[in-house]
């Protein structure tokens, strides 16, 4: 005979988890109906960064210790609850009793801890949330957030009341019900709340591409064109949007929204949920973010990158810049730098004359595998760029005086970067495949570049056409050259390092360029935002040559700039050509008289 | 017959219609034939009175209200009637837009080629050839029309001189000539025209650019280059920052997110030459570069480059010119 009571329970029970079904599925069908991008490649790679970015909470915890040891707290105490409700909603429904077991009695003791843990975590947070109000969480306090954060409150207040309550007493009787509808009313706030997170974070971090900003080559013969309307967005990319917790690492960290731009990259992922469960499933996105906040992107990849829950950024920009320039839609500055690529195979639109005469003049050969031991690309500013152009003769000069020998193509085009990262897909792949031919015929075991760009398109993007070859940046390969240097004792001191997005963030290689600051005497005054999670300078994703678009006053380059200055340091040495450009437009358009010295230079001046 | 197919807006001629004068006037001279002018729209009266001030045979009018607006079906209606007509053997037009625009199907409606931008007419050896650039004008090409008449050729703008083309004492001869338009076979349906909006400032014709840079250190100094700029006619430009610190004003700025120029001298006071500036007066003819750091990237693509003090070295070019 089954008691009222647990009849209760098992109606109460089915209409909660049903509103939760019923929630969840929705989601589920959305993702469902988008085009499968889902990808489970590297697995043990995957699983590291599980451990590490979901059981471990190193994510979230780097970035803001604080908040993220208080986040990592409830997060723990949940996982350690799990067995407890489950015995719990199994006694109430009258499965099974197993409250009475030893071991039971044993786990409620071992849950005490967390319990105050939990209890340490969200009352902070709430706290951080209510009153606090970083900007990051948005413009208003979110009143469900609050809620959830009472309802865990509740959880473990009713939880440590059972070890006062005299058992059997109407106020233990009470007690446990508050708790038991408490867990019900949770589970049906949780799908349409950012705290779907809990649920799909895990997952969501798993799907995550081990590669930064991973975007599939678009084929062609499928007239894959890129992203043109919500319907278009990979199951991915509408598992990304429902994960989305809202913590504004993405914003805090975009330097186009730290510039006082409109792309918020938070937006673009809740603009995305939004149109999903809007059905607008033909809408442009064009229209969803606005083509204005599509072209404001650097690619610089912070969003993704501090993702604490898994989310990609950049296929969803980069892939709705594709759509764009499908259809003819991209801002008149690339046109020009289109037509340059398409009629000069470079940015600038230069005769390649120029890097003839370079070659020439910088006694350069053609590169020959049973001769040279690397072969130097040069790319668009080498090949141009009478400023970088310096810095890559302090690199052969380096070379030199080590005994490496080296050797260039006869022929060089852009490997592609800026074409690929505005979205002309078709530029890209046409220019990639031609150096693709050119370089498999030199066939190098090593090519050697002092362009970040180059290291990451060639080194990276070209693998997905079948190409692989080891791709080194002149810091890293100058670093392990150069080992057995010694300091110089006048060393001059005081210097800042910009690392470049696309060596320090896409590459990891933050150390190298250090060690060879210190080696040769540079004392390195660290600015804000670096290593792995540097401010970028502006030019990436097309807009070194928005400059036009950009007023000045939120530039960019004009913010990173005032950064490097703040560290009191008067040189400023850079490792990417395009970094120094803008950096040095900063410079002079604040009519500062801070030094630029590209890294090898720094080297060889001092070797 | 030596045909010219003049240019005008609402009553207004546009001057490269002299230009083409002027080719067919050295045409005429070349092969004996007469030079006959065409204008067409509506009231053309007045532009063709101008027009009769050339030392030409006659001037031809076609007035049809199917000419105005213009449309390109409507005039390749009106021109192809009128050539076949007055069975020009060449039919000369000035490059413009609008020779653009319905040129090429004119030449096509009638079967014949259309040689586009050229630059001079020459005899070789008894042949008259056309003179037009290739590969962006890094090369040229004679060519010699072949085939039977007429034969369509348009001129760069610029390539004659207006006051090369000969004027009569007494007018010439105006007569009108009448065509048959389908006005229900013209497709195109214009709006009104309009500018967009026209940059205050157009570097870009300038022959010559005295530039100015960071190293100008001051506003007050820009007086400077100014005065160096009027002694030699020249335009006022600028690399970014300048425009930046609102020095001058921005429409002043040359590099790839401003104006591209291609002056006869490029004078750079105190530009560093980063390649965004670089790319946007490449294609200056002479660069003379004045910059105390003897390393500035500038001094690579400089023709003459004076390393030394921009506050020394400018008043002294500025009393040279004057003297």
């Amino acid at each position: 005979m089954i008691s009222t009571q647990t009849l209760v329970f098992w109606l109460l029970f089915l209409t909660f988890v049903g509103t939760f079904a019923a929630q969840v599925a929705r989601r589920v069908q959305l993702i469902a109906a988008a085009p499968n991008t889902f990808s489970v490649e590297n697995v043990p790679f995957r699983g590291k960064r599980f451990l590490r970015d979901v059981v471990l909470q190193v994510r979230t915890i780097r970035e803001r210790p604080a908040a993220g040891l208080m986040h990592a707290f409830v997060f723990w105490g949940f996982v350690a609850f799990a067995g407890y409700t489950a015995v719990e909603f199994l006694y109430g429904l009258g499965i099974v009793d197993l409250t009475r077991t030893r071991v039971f009695g044993a786990y409620r003791i071992l849950l005490v801890p967390f319990a105050v843990a939990v209890l340490v975590g969200i009352t902070f947070l709430l706290i951080r949330r209510a009153v606090v109000r970083p900007i990051a969480l948005g413009a208003h306090v979110s009143a469900e957030s609050i809620v959830i954060g009472l309802l865990i409150s509740a959880l473990m207040v009713t939880f440590l009341l059972t070890f006062v309550l005299p058992e059997g007493s109407s106020a233990a009787h009470v007690n446990w019900w508050t708790h038991a509808l408490v867990i019900l009313a949770f589970l049906a706030l949780i799908p349409a709340s950012k705290h779907f997170h809990l649920v799909l974070s895990p997952i969501t971090v798993f799907l995550k591409s081990p590669e930064l900003g991973n975007l599939p080559n678009l084929d062609f013969e499928k007239e894959q064109v890129g992203l043109e309307t919500v319907k278009d967005l990979g199951s991915k990319m509408v598992l990304d949007a429902f994960t989305c917790v809202e913590c504004g690492r993405c914003q805090v960290n975009c330097p186009a929204w730290g510039a006082g731009k409109e792309l918020n990259p938070k937006a673009i992922v809740l603009q995305t949920q939004d149109a999903l469960l809007a059905g607008e499933r033909d809408r442009k996105l064009g229209d969803v973010y606005t083509e204005k906040v599509l072209w404001q992107c650097t690619t610089c990849g912070a969003c993704e990158n501090q993702c604490p829950v898994g989310i990609e950024h950049l296929p969803i920009l980069i892939g709705a810049r594709r759509g764009l320039v499908s259809n003819g839609d991209a801002p008149a500055y690339l046109g020009s730098m289109y037509n340059n690529l398409e009629r000069r195979r470079n940015i600038w639109g230069l005769g390649y004359d120029q890097r003839a005469r370079f070659v020439q003049a910088a006694g350069l050969e053609t590169f020959d595998p049973t001769k040279h031991d690397v072969l130097v690309w040069l790319g668009c500013a080498g090949s141009f760029d009478a400023d970088f152009q310096k810095s890559l003769r302090a690199l052969f000069d380096i070379l030199r005086a080590r005994g490496v020998t080296f050797g260039v193509l006869a022929k060089e085009r852009c490997n592609g970067d800026p074409a690929k990262r505005t979205g002309n897909e078709y530029m890209y792949q046409e220019l990639a495949t031609a150096n693709i031919e050119d370089l498999k015929a030199a066939a190098p075991k090593r090519i050697l570049t002092s362009c970040p760009h180059c290291v990451k398109t060639i080194g990276s993007d070209y693998r997905k056409f079948g190409y692989d070859v080891e791709v080194v940046h002149s810091s890293v390969f100058v670093e392990e050259l150069t080992r057995d240097a010694r300091a110089r004792p006048d060393g001059d001191g005081a210097v800042t390092f910009h690392d470049p997005c696309y060596l320090g963030r896409y590459g990891g290689r933050v150390d190298e360029p250090r060690a060879l600051i210190a080696r040769f005497g540079g004392e390195i005054k660290e600015p804000v935002r670096n290593r792995d999670n540097p401010y970028c300078c502006g030019a990436g994703g097309g807009l070194l040559f928005a400059d036009k678009e950009e007023e000045p006053g939120s530039r960019i380059s004009d913010v990173r700039f005032k950064q490097l200055r703040d560290t009191g340091a008067n040189t400023v040495v850079t490792a990417c050509p395009f970094c120094s450009i803008m950096l040095k437009g900063a410079q002079a358009s604040a009519g500062a008289d801070t030094q630029f010295v590209d890294l090898m230079t720094f080297v060889k001046d001092r070797l | 017959m030596i045909l010219v197919i003049a240019e005008q807006r609402k009553g207004t001629l546009n001057r490269a219609t002299w230009e083409t004068v002027a080719a067919a006037q050295q045409l005429s001279g070349l092969t004996n034939m007469p030079v006959c002018v065409l204008v067409a729209g509506v009231n053309v009266g007045p532009v063709a009175k101008e027009l009769a001030a050339a030392q030409v045979q006659d001037v031809v009018t076609v007035e049809h209200p199917a000419l105005e607006p213009y449309t390109p079906d409507g005039f390749t209606a009106a021109l192809q009637d009128a050539v076949t007509q007055l069975s020009a053997s060449h039919v000369l037009l000035p490059h413009t837009y609008q020779t653009r625009d319905f040129a090429p199907k004119l030449a096509a409606r009638m079967d014949r080629a259309l040689l586009t931008d050229v630059t001079a007419i020459k005899n070789a050896s008894g042949q008259i050839a056309f003179v037009r650039p290739m590969f962006q004008g890094k090369l040229t090409a004679d060519v010699v029309p072949q085939g039977p008449a007429p034969h369509f050729v348009t001129f760069q703008i610029g390539a004659y001189r207006v006051d090369q083309a000969a004027k009569d004492a007494a007018p010439a001869n105006v007569r009108p000539l009448s065509v048959t338009i389908d006005a229900a076979a013209i497709r195109e349906k214009p709006e009104p025209p309009f500018q967009q909006a026209k940059q205050a400032v157009d570097l870009s014709q300038a022959e010559r650019i005295v530039s100015v840079g960071r190293g100008i250190k001051e506003q007050a100094n820009i007086t400077l280059a100014q005065q160096l700029a009027e002694a030699l006619g020249a335009e006022i430009a600028a690399s970014r920052p300048i425009c930046d610190a609102g020095w001058l004003p921005m429409e002043r700025q040359v590099g790839s997110s401003g104006q591209t120029v291609a002056p006869k001298l490029y004078l750079a006071l105190g530009i560093s030459g980063a390649i965004q500036h670089l790319v946007g007066m490449k294609g200056s003819n002479t660069v003379v570069a004045i910059n105390k750091d003897a390393d500035a990237p500038i001094f690579e693509i400089a023709d003459y480059g004076i390393v030394g003090d921009l506050f020394e070295i400018v008043p002294a070019i500025i009393a040279a010119v004057k003297a």
